[in-house]
């Protein structure tokens, strides 16, 4: 048969598909367009050609099937197949051609919105135009082959196209679904999701049209049944959701509990031995499966925090009273953000360490700024229900020329305090904590905090060690690397928490980005510097990705007993990084609308979660609706 | 006669029952277990999805199911009025759709018990889109009650789906708040409102809506 005499059968045949199809899909850019007009924005139309070319996989495959399924019918099968045609090249020419007007009707409310907007001197937003468009052709002629093939196996127009769409759909979820049944593929099989897009859309493009030709060579025939088929679809629908599940929610929880808003101002969770206190007033006390609070409670009455603003307090007779001489007009700010998080048990009694910066706003409207003048490291005592300041070291002198915002950080290691204020550090023995003991105090030894870009670090690279006297190098060595790259105005959790993991030896620390997880290792180090190489990175899947780039900015990072913590906004993965092979992740937990505001490791193993929930009005702003604390169990 | 008629549809379309209800009690388990997305988020998620393949699953063979397998030749030949053999399937598959919508409704607002929307919030959502569905599965009555395959009453479905849809874009854009209230997604919209004047005028358009397609279906000649 001439081929020119195929393709016109083709199109004759559809012929009325073609215009069905193209006036459905020109319905609603012209609603759209009509509408302007009525409304003297002038006759073009953008957002519904969006939408349009959404579905236009759902027409594509529409057409497969009108094209196929006339020639498949019992009785026209016979009549062609007695003609001397080649049948390879019969679907093939049909493949096309079909095709070519599939994507002829996707082109029309194209060129539609490109004349209307030129006509009407409209923006077209040419850039997201450009982005956006490729993605849903592309698709449609995935989902057109698809279906295509269907047809020729299943011989039922209904039924092909709703296999064809769903497998189409299947194809583009499944690499949202890696890593499968494993627990991590990145790391077991070193398998990288990204790029997976292209090549599936393009294999299953091919593979189903190789699949057409050789069904419709041999006559393959599946005879199918709408309830079978039904029950199928469902099954493999759930199947893709429990991958789903077991990627982003394998992490069980326990209990949840919602906190009272007016207990809650940062949601901190920290700990004194082996008890946690919530927002610094209460024990947070957790069964295997429950969460209780309890009011910490001294000389009979409730513990209040701290005054944030001036160290006022109560006396334990109850009455407001003011430590220490402090000039009216000064603002005070502290590190930790909540004051009393960084405890201390003694015989004596309970201490927590805190510093405190006194600054005043100067400048007209806007354009106020903060001006450091005073820094103290003070020395807390839980005296009846209120903090009193015991004793204090001035480090006003830290300041420097640094004066609008004050880079503050501290650790306690054993009895020793170590803290730091912009560049400087001073490290205080607290063995009594009601007399904080100078051991050292050095202006300007600590220079400046990096961000890794560890795609970028293939050499090693060496890190200048604090010369803090009176602790283990390791300990300096993690001290050193979470000041330099843990560093953040917002969170920051030096305080109580390390991205450093040492064990048996080795150090090794660990690094986040939109790219995935990085790995480092200090391979030696002297009383100076420490040397260390980038090993490796564990890259995020797609829906990682996704998920990790929808929210903000502000991660917390940290290491635990061999494992490591990422959080974000509303997302925690947990990473075991003890593994020979890398980096293996372990548990994802997400709540979409969730704002995790910190985590706490407790001594068994599970994680306790501070959370609050957030419901979008509009705008970019917020509003809290409820708070949460929440008991995760720690995948293994 | 009757009765026995609905015993017949009700065995012929059990399956679509068990079908969508396993489905529906399967999915809103997982989603309101897992908890990704706030329950009200879930419940608009699995309401809106039910609302569109639901009544699918039902139109699909129907209607059609009795050409395809030439059963109607025998259905025309018992001794009962058509406009029964209409209403029969009509009823098992408002019935099948009711009981289906009805258990994935109670069964959110017990797996959410007011942790985060109010209480019998989800249920209401729900049942609403479950009303919205059986309008559009009326409608669907009315132009596929004479196909004789799967592929003209999905045709027919997808022709009520968009025509309703674009209906639906109309009154919105164009806020003509007299016009919403006519197309069955309005009560999928009206969860915050009351929707008793959009039920009340749904209900006057679908019966009459249901006449027609009772006479269409009466007036079926070309089989036979």
């Amino acid at each position: 048969m001439r081929t020119s005499a195929i393709i016109h059968q083709q199109i004759c045949q559809l012929r009325w598909h073609l215009l069905a199809c193209a006036g459905l899909i020109m319905v609603l850019p012209i609603e759209e367009a009509v509408v302007g007009l009525w409304e003297g924005d002038g006759f073009h139309s953008i957002r519904m050609v969006y939408a349009v070319i959404t579905f236009s996989p759902l027409l594509a495959g529409l057409i497969a099937c009108a094209n196929v399924q006339g020639d498949l019918s019992e009785k026209r099968y016979i009549f062609w197949r007695s003609k001397p045609a080649n049948v390879k090249k019969l679907m093939a020419l049909k493949f096309f051609v079909g095709l070519t007007l599939s994507l002829t009707i996707v082109a029309c409310p194209l060129v539609f919105a490109l004349v209307s907007t030129a006509l009407c001197g409209e923006d077209l937003g040419w850039q997201t135009f450009k982005h956006y468009v490729p993605v849903p052709i592309v698709v449609a002629m995935m989902t057109y082959s698809l279906c295509f093939g269907c047809n020729v196996l299943v011989r039922n127009t209904a039924r092909s196209w709703l296999i064809g769409l769903f497998l189409a759909g299947f194809a583009l979820v499944i690499p949202l679904m890696l890593p499968l049944g494993f627990k991590d593929v990145v790391t077991d099989i070193g398998f990288r999701a990204f790029g997976f897009y292209p090549a599936t859309i393009f294999v299953t493009s091919v593979a189903a049209f190789v699949f057409a030709l050789y069904a419709a060579q041999h006559d393959w025939h599946l005879k199918t049944n709408l309830r079978e088929l039904l029950w199928v679809g469902t099954g493999l629908v759930f199947l893709l959701l429990i991958l789903f599940s077991s990627q982003v929610a394998n992490i069980r929880v326990l209990d949840e509990k919602e906190v009272d808003g007016s207990r809650w101002a940062q949601g901190t969770l920290d700990k004194v031995g082996d008890r946690l206190i919530f927002e610094g007033l209460n024990y947070v006390d957790v069964g295997k499966r429950d969460i209780s609070l309890h009011e910490i409670v001294s000389n009979g009455a409730s513990v209040v925090n701290p005054p944030l603003y001036g160290n006022t307090g109560m006396n334990s007779q109850g009455h407001q009273v003011i430590y220490g001489p402090r000039a009216k007009g000064y603002i005070t700010t502290s590190y930790p953000r909540r004051l009393n998080a960084l405890y201390m048990d003694t015989e004596d009694g309970t201490y927590h360490f805190g510093i405190i910066a006194y600054f005043r706003l100067e400048g007209e409207g806007s354009r106020k700024e903060k001006v450091h003048e005073k820094v103290y490291l003070r020395s807390y005592k839980l005296v009846g229900n209120s903090w009193r300041v015991v004793d204090e070291l001035n480090i006003s002198d830290f300041i420097g020329d640094r004066v609008n915002y004050l880079r503050m950080a501290m650790r306690l290691i054993d009895n020793t305090l170590v803290a730091c204020v912009n560049q400087s550090y001073v490290v205080a023995d607290v063995t009594d904590p009601g007399d904080l003991r100078l051991i050292d105090k050095r202006l300007d030894a600590l220079k400046g905090n990096w961000s890794l870009r560890h795609m970028d670090l293939q050499s090693e690279f060496d890190i200048p060690i604090i010369p803090v006297e009176g602790i283990s190098i390791e300990e300096r060595i993690k001290l050193s690397i979470d000041l330099r790259y843990r560093f953040s105005y917002f969170r920051n959790d030096i305080y109580k928490s390390s991205m450093v993991d040492t064990h048996n030896g080795k150090i090794a620390f660990f690094s986040v980005s939109e790219q995935g997880v990085a790995w480092f290792d200090v391979i030696r180090w002297d009383q100076k510097t420490a040397y260390c190489k980038f090993t490796s990175v564990r890259p995020f899947t797609i829906l990682e990705g996704m998920i990790w780039a929808a929210s903000s900015l502000h991660d917390r990072t940290f290491v635990e007993n061999g494992k490591l913590y990422l959080s974000r906004q509303n997302t925690l993965l947990v990473f075991d990084v003890r593994v020979s092979r890398g980096i293996r992740k372990l548990g994802h937990f997400v709540r979409m609308d969730w704002n995790i505001e910190d985590i706490a490791v407790l001594d068994d193993g599970n994680m306790l979660l501070s959370a609050q929930w957030l419901d979008y009005m509009g705008a970019g702003h917020f509003e809290v609706r409820k708070r949460y604390l929440c008991l995760l169990k720690n995948p293994k | 006669m009757f009765r026995m008629l609905l015993w017949k549809e009700w065995r012929e379309n059990l399956w679509k029952l068990w079908f969508c209800g396993a489905a529906s009690v399967v999915f809103t388990v997982m989603l309101f277990r897992i908890r990704i997305v706030p329950d009200v988020s879930n419940c608009i998620l699995i309401s809106l999805i039910q609302m569109f393949v639901v009544p699918v699953v039902y139109a699909l063979d129907i209607f059609s199911g009795e050409v395809s397998n030439r059963t109607i030749h025998l259905l025309f030949k018992i001794p009962v009025k058509r406009w029964m053999i209409f209403f029969s399937k009509y009823l098992v598959s408002a019935l099948g759709m009711a009981l289906i919508f009805a258990i994935s409704a109670v069964l959110m607002e017990l797996m959410a018990h007011g942790r985060e929307a109010r209480i019998l919030f989800l249920l209401k959502t729900n049942l609403l889109c479950g009303t919205a569905g059986l309008f559009l599965f009326t409608w669907f009555c009315a132009f596929g009650c004479q196909s004789r395959s799967e592929a003209g009453s999905l045709v027919a479905m997808f022709g009520v789906f968009v025509g309703w849809g674009i209906a639906f874009f109309w009154a919105t854009t164009c806020e003509v708040s007299w016009a919403v209230p006519f197309t069955p997604y309005s009560l999928a919209k009206l969860t915050q409102s009351s929707p008793v004047v959009a039920i009340i005028l749904q209900s006057l358009i679908s019966a009459a809506v249901l006449a027609i397609a009772c006479r269409r279906y009466v007036g079926i000649r070309r089989y036979l």
